[in-house]
């Protein structure tokens, strides 16, 4: 009777009690990790906020636009508070796979596993954002300012498409990295670039005939001295 | 020991000269249609006004496709043909060669002043190779200062039509004079005397392989010559007139090469514009005659149509480097019908010293910051074009000193901002 009593009740109550300690063990690590991730992230948001002030990380940014793209787009935050943040994110981030991977379940463990495998691509696809966004802004001031300065009048179209182009160009690389719908968007990027560049060359073969004969013949035939419509010497 | 610019076979002609007072140099690049004028003037005016000197003429080439080098070579300089009274004791020398170097007007001044370096001379002048207004007084004018005055630098003064020169007259002479304290009339104007002890110093400097010394090199030498004190004064030399100007020559490269160049050099000069607070002219020699100038038509429309694009369009540049009251003055500016368009002078010096605080903080790309330029500079010229379109050229001169005082009296605020920046 002891025998069975042991067996049938105390032995599985026991194990019971072991799994819910053992658990609440892992519980207990997750919570001290996730507390200690908030902490020390608090504190490295800090001092790399203030850390990059000093090196005037914030000038740079205006320099390079960022801090005026981010206005425009209603953030009211300096590039220096922001890249703290992103340092607190990632150390957030951290914590909560550690204590995810302290629960020590197969489940969590596979999570943390894949997660760490696509952080490399991840961060790839990030770098190809942030590049492709500075050589989007970069190349469309360019095309902008030439364009105003030789009377455009569809500058800002030009300047956007430039822009435009560009972004898609790096958004494509990035899904890409991400293995993201690979083929889809390789190919959906080719139909759609490719439509793009035949209805330009039909609209400027039917739409700009003399103008693209005008182009051609400046190209490849010797130019009568051209007049300046500006006949000031400047200097 | 500092890096030999002269290749051994010009330091071996240079060497087989001795010495000499006077060392002429012309630059050019592709220039055979007028340098054989410009030679036989210099020629001339060495005869004519420095028969007793020692010179030698030198031709430094930016490796012309054209036949500039054989007509310096061949240039027919016959004393006798030219009806001279005076004959040379000594004669004078010709020497021509490619130089070596960033591709530039100021490799080209570079060896020639090192030529004028080694043969000892006492004063150098050049010329641009593309004048056809040069006359052989020119080289009296520009060197007499020197020789027998003791000057440094001389700076040429032109008689040009009222249109014409305007990046110099609303942005590099009245910067220029406002900064640095005195009055040359022409800054970039491309014919200079200098001393001997001027070119030696030049040489020494730091900057021949640079953008300087590419697109800025005559700013640099008048800012230099005036900042580091030596004797500046101006030489009246006439009508400037030059062959056909280069159709495809861009304005915004224009304004990236002289505009960037003067801010370059106020980074370079601010300890000493910092502390200058009013101007002075700098003594003007030769005699003041009038020349007859041929009309320069202007596009008006095409000018404030550029403006009032620019306006509009690049407003998302302008944001990031100009006042929130400056692009006030200039939307409004941009809403006026053509016939009352009007950019004030408070306005432009206002939007000039933004640019040159901008540029110092990058606060964007520099080459953007300067390109931009370009409409609001279209629209200054059109403003003052229709303004002084009953004025005659004394009245434009009035009206230039009249935009040069508003340089000086916003000075102030330039100085106490760019310290700020300093921080």
């Amino acid at each position: 009777m002891g025998t069975f009593w042991e067996q049938t009740v105390v032995q599985p109550l026991r194990d019971l009690g072991q799994q819910a300690v053992a658990s609440l063990s892992s519980l207990l690590g997750m919570v001290i990790l996730i507390l200690l991730g908030l902490g020390i992230g608090w504190l490295a948001k800090v001092v790399v906020a203030r850390a990059l002030r000093a090196l005037h990380f914030d000038r740079v940014c205006e320099r390079l636009g960022v801090g005026f793209e981010l206005e425009r787009l209603g953030v009211a935050r300096s590039c220096s508070y922001l890249a703290g943040q992103f340092v607190q994110g990632v150390i957030v981030l951290i914590a909560m796979l550690a204590g995810l991977n302290a629960m020590r379940s197969q489940w969590t463990q596979n999570l943390v596993e894949r997660f760490f495998l696509f952080l490399p691509h991840l961060l790839a696809a990030l770098v190809i954002l942030v590049v492709g966004a500075l050589v989007s802004r970069f190349l469309g001031r360019s095309v902008l300012i030439a364009a105003v300065n030789k009377g455009v009048p569809a500058a800002r179209l030009l300047a956007g498409g430039t822009r435009f182009f560009i972004m898609t160009l790096a958004a494509v690389a990035a899904l890409d990295e991400l293995g993201i719908g690979r083929t889809t968007i390789i190919v959906t990027f080719a139909i759609l670039f490719g439509g793009l560049v035949t209805a330009v060359a039909i609209a400027f073969g039917l739409g700009a005939r003399d103008l693209a004969r005008d182009l051609l013949q400046s190209q490849f035939k010797p130019a009568k001295k051209a007049e300046s419509d500006d006949p000031i010497h400047h200097l | 020991m500092a890096e030999e610019i002269l290749s051994p076979p010009l330091q071996q002609q240079v060497a087989g000269l001795g010495t000499a007072d006077i060392v002429v140099g012309i630059p050019s690049y592709n220039n055979a249609r007028t340098i054989g004028h410009v030679v036989r003037a210099a020629h001339a005016g060495l005869i004519k006004h420095f028969a007793d000197r020692r010179a030698v003429i030198v031709n430094s080439d930016g490796g012309s496709k054209d036949d500039t080098r054989q007509i310096v070579e061949q240039a027919n300089v016959d004393s006798h043909e030219l009806l001279l009274v005076s004959h040379p004791l000594n004669p004078i020398h010709r020497l021509t060669t490619p130089y070596h170097g960033v591709p530039g007007k100021g490799s080209a001044f570079r060896t020639i002043f090192r030529v004028a370096e080694l043969v000892g001379a006492k004063a150098c002048v050049v010329v641009d190779s593309d004048l056809r207004s040069i006359t052989p007084d020119w080289f009296e004018l520009l060197l007499w200062p020197i020789l027998e005055r003791e000057f440094d630098y001389v700076a040429p003064y032109y008689k040009r039509h009222k249109y014409d020169g305007t990046i110099t007259n609303s942005i590099v002479y009245p910067l220029t004079r406002a900064l640095y304290g005195r009055r040359v009339r022409q800054p970039i104007g491309g014919d200079f005397g200098l001393s001997g002890r001027l070119v030696q110093y030049l040489l020494t400097k730091d900057v021949w392989t640079t953008d300087v010394a590419r697109y800025g090199i005559d700013i640099w030498m008048t800012t230099t010559a005036i900042a580091e004190g030596f004797k500046v004064c101006q030489a009246y030399l006439g009508a400037k007139i030059h062959d056909a100007k280069d159709p495809g020559a861009d304005l915004s490269a224009m304004l990236v090469q002289v505009v960037g160049s003067v801010l370059d050099l106020m980074e370079t000069h601010y300890d000493v514009w910092s502390k200058v607070t009013s101007s002075e002219a700098a003594p003007l020699f030769g005699f003041p005659f009038d020349v007859g100038l041929e009309p320069v038509p202007i596009n008006l429309a095409r000018m404030i149509g550029a403006f009032t694009q620019g306006c509009r369009d690049l407003r998302p540049i302008y944001e990031q480097i100009l006042s929130a009251a400056t692009l006030e003055e200039l939307s409004q500016a941009a809403g006026l019908p053509a016939d009352r368009f009007t950019i004030r002078d408070e306005t432009w010096v206002t939007l000039i010293y933004e640019i040159a605080l901008a540029h110092r903080r990058r606060a964007i790309n520099r080459e953007h910051l300067l390109k931009s330029l370009t409409p609001l500079y279209l629209g200054w010229v059109a403003s003052f074009a229709r303004q002084t379109e009953p004025e005659n050229a004394a009245q434009v001169e009035e009206r230039i000193e009249k935009l040069c005082l508003v340089y000086e009296q916003l000075k102030p605020s330039l100085t106490r901002h760019w310290a700020a920046e300093k921080r």
